[in-house]
């Protein structure tokens, strides 16, 4: 396996409903490494969102520990987090969350502003990342007057811009048709390949399973199941 | 960045944007209209109170009190030469006595006020006495207000009986003839007053060479035998009336702003509430919470500051226009002001500047208060848009 990106120890998460608790992950341990591209594969309700936001630094286990390259996110204040998903983590949505009062290029651009740096210092990478994700001739739209499928493409340019070492991809095809999830797919493939950004998705979409090379079920808010396309695999 | 994303976001509210810069506009209007007409009003309440009535301040007979008729016969003295020899035009001599008037078979107990008749310091409309001889004859020429004409039934050209005491106690009583309906701004000296020549008062009463005040224009410093009342003794149950009144107009002053306020936050907790995937969305990239809110509060200064652009624009062509046409008070006739004509807004450039600026930060604190929570919010919830239900 590559050099560890994430480890998940036991990780366990329980949410309060009402007066009742629910446990939406039991002891979930794994390990990432970079340049994965991975999917949490599983029904709703299995954790697959959880995970990512557990991940991604949005949310803290109950129990367990996040470590990401060693540094445990138990440990960060919630401005470390902030720092830690904006040097580190592209998020891509079901509902590609675009900022609609900005055009494409503002959306694009706008990760590397909170990075501190200067539009002028970095237009032009902008402008490649549009054109990459096949957006040339809409840079100057705002999200509203794109379909969805060119949003996603938004969203997937606005979260690789930065060159992040991780991107968290929740259910990015779950609004959009066959075709269109088959471009996004296609095109996050070869950004991975390209960028060797870590990809993990959550997902119970079939299609993204033809893509993926490695995929985690789970199930009840355990891991059932730990597939690698190279054959191997781990059944918990 | 917070500047840009904040003036996109603010462009974007579209009509809440506008109705709520429109309501702390015309907020900002109504305040400045409020405080510059009541400081028009008490200007020239306290101006025509100075002009008819109390000019620099009165040197008084000691112990006068105008609301004790029945004394005001014994408390009279004569003219001392420090206020005898003064201009006409920087005293007026007064004596004020008690009378009763017949008129229509009815006793109307009145005050006679003599008055000198080439003293031009007060603004009297008295003219109609000054052609007579300086000794009353079989009637006595006497001037009425507006007021005083219409409680009295009196008209120009009527006589009228007047009974009053002199100086030895005798009772008196002769006709006087109303030469005159004068319009007298200040209600308490229209009503239930009855102007006479100096002269004949004094000659009426025998009370040669006496007076019960002298108004001057300016302190003269002690004068022996007589004490000094300033404008604010004077004037002061009108300053009280101003005082009340500058209290009430800081009770609607607190409406307004309560509903500027009320607005600006109600607009604030939708906007929170509309987007919140947003809000969300800014947390998953990595902006920190404080930041969201410094947005969301610049989102507040812009509305104001629009707010201020657009009362300028508004406002300013108003308070122009107002400022030629004023406002027609003459109903205030039969109120106890001394004000009955039109009065004009006195725009005080401090006064404005304070007040604008405590709409605009109560403005900016209303934008604040409710964004305060974003710093509290679950970044997973707001994502899904349940953060705040």
């Amino acid at each position: 396996m590559s050099e560890t990106l994430i480890t998940l120890e036991r990780v366990s998460k329980v949410y309060q409903v009402g007066e009742e608790n629910f446990t939406a992950l039991n002891g979930v341990s794994l390990e990432v490494g970079k340049g994965a591209f991975m999917s949490f594969v599983g029904p709703s309700g299995s954790g697959k969102t959880t995970l990512l936001n557990l991940i991604g630094g949005l949310d803290r286990p109950t129990s367990g520990s996040v470590l990401f390259q060693g540094a445990n996110l138990e440990n960060m204040s919630r401005e470390q987090l902030a720092a830690y998903r904006r040097d580190n983590i592209g998020f891509i949505f079901q509902t590609y969350n675009l900022l609609p009062v900005y055009s494409v290029y503002e959306n694009v651009l706008f990760p590397l502003i909170l990075n501190g740096l200067k539009e002028s210092q970095v237009r032009e990478r902008v402008e490649n990342m549009v054109v990459k994700v096949g957006l040339k001739d809409q840079i100057n739209k705002k999200p509203a007057q794109l379909s969805g499928g060119q949003c996603q493409r938004v969203a997937i340019a606005r979260a690789l811009v930065k060159d992040p070492l991780l991107i968290l991809a929740d259910e990015p095809t779950a609004n959009l048709d066959s075709e269109n999830s088959y471009q996004v797919l296609e095109l996050m493939r070869e950004l991975n390949h390209e960028y060797k950004a870590a990809v993990i998705f959550s997902t119970h979409d079939e299609k993204v399973t033809r893509y993926i090379r490695r995929e985690v079920r789970l199930e009840d808010g355990k891991v059932s199941w730990d597939k690698h396309r190279n054959g191997s695999e781990i059944e918990t | 960045m917070n500047w840009n994303i904040a003036n996109k976001n603010f462009y974007r509210q579209g009509l809440r944007a506008f109705l709520n810069v429109l309501v702390t506009a015309l907020s900002i209007i109504a305040l400045i209209f409020m405080l510059s007409l009541l400081n028009g009003f008490q200007a020239q309440a306290t101006r025509n109170l100075v002009l008819t009535d109390v000019g620099g301040g009165h040197y008084r007979a000691p112990g006068f009190d105008i609301l004790t008729p029945t004394e005001w016969e014994d408390i009279t003295m004569p003219v001392p030469d420090v206020l005898g020899n003064l201009l006409a035009k920087d005293k007026a001599e007064v004596l004020v006595q008690q009378g009763q008037l017949y008129p229509n078979r009815r006793l109307f107990p009145v005050q006679l006020r003599g008055i000198a008749m080439d003293q031009s310091l007060l603004s009297l409309p008295l003219a109609g006495l000054k052609s007579f001889e300086d000794k009353p004859g079989e009637t006595i020429p006497a001037v009425v207000g507006v007021k005083m004409a219409r409680k009295a039934h009196l008209k120009k050209g009527d006589t009228v009986v007047l009974k009053w005491r002199d100086k030895g106690g005798a009772v008196d009583a002769r006709d006087i003839l109303i030469v005159d309906v004068g319009d007298i701004i200040n209600p308490r000296i229209d009503d239930g007053v009855v102007w006479l020549r100096l002269d004949h008062l004094r000659s009426m009463t025998d009370r040669d060479g006496e007076v019960s005040w002298v108004a001057v224009r300016e302190y003269l410093g002690p004068v022996q035998g007589f004490e000094f009342h300033g404008i604010e003794i004077l004037m002061s149950d009108l300053l009280a009336l101003l005082r009340q009144d500058r209290i009430n107009s800081k009770i609607l002053w607190g409406i307004l702003m309560v509903l500027v306020c009320t607005s600006v936050f109600n607009t604030q907790i939708l906007n929170i509430f509309k987007r919140q995937k947003e809000i969300g969305t800014l947390m998953a990239l990595g902006m920190e919470p404080k930041r969201i809110v410094s947005i969301f509060t610049l989102e507040g200064v812009l509305g104001a500051l629009w707010a201020l652009v657009l009362a300028v624009v508004l406002g300013v062509p108003f308070f122009i226009w107002f400022h030629g046409v004023g406002f027609d008070v003459t109903h205030l006739s039969e109120a106890s002001f001394p004000i009955r004509e039109t009065i004009y807004p006195d725009y005080q450039p401090r006064e404005i500047l304070v007040s604008v600026s405590i709409v605009l930060a109560l403005s900016i604190a209303s934008a604040w208060v409710p964004v305060r929570k974003v710093t509290r919010l679950d970044p997973t919830l707001a994502l899904r848009g349940r953060a705040i239900t």
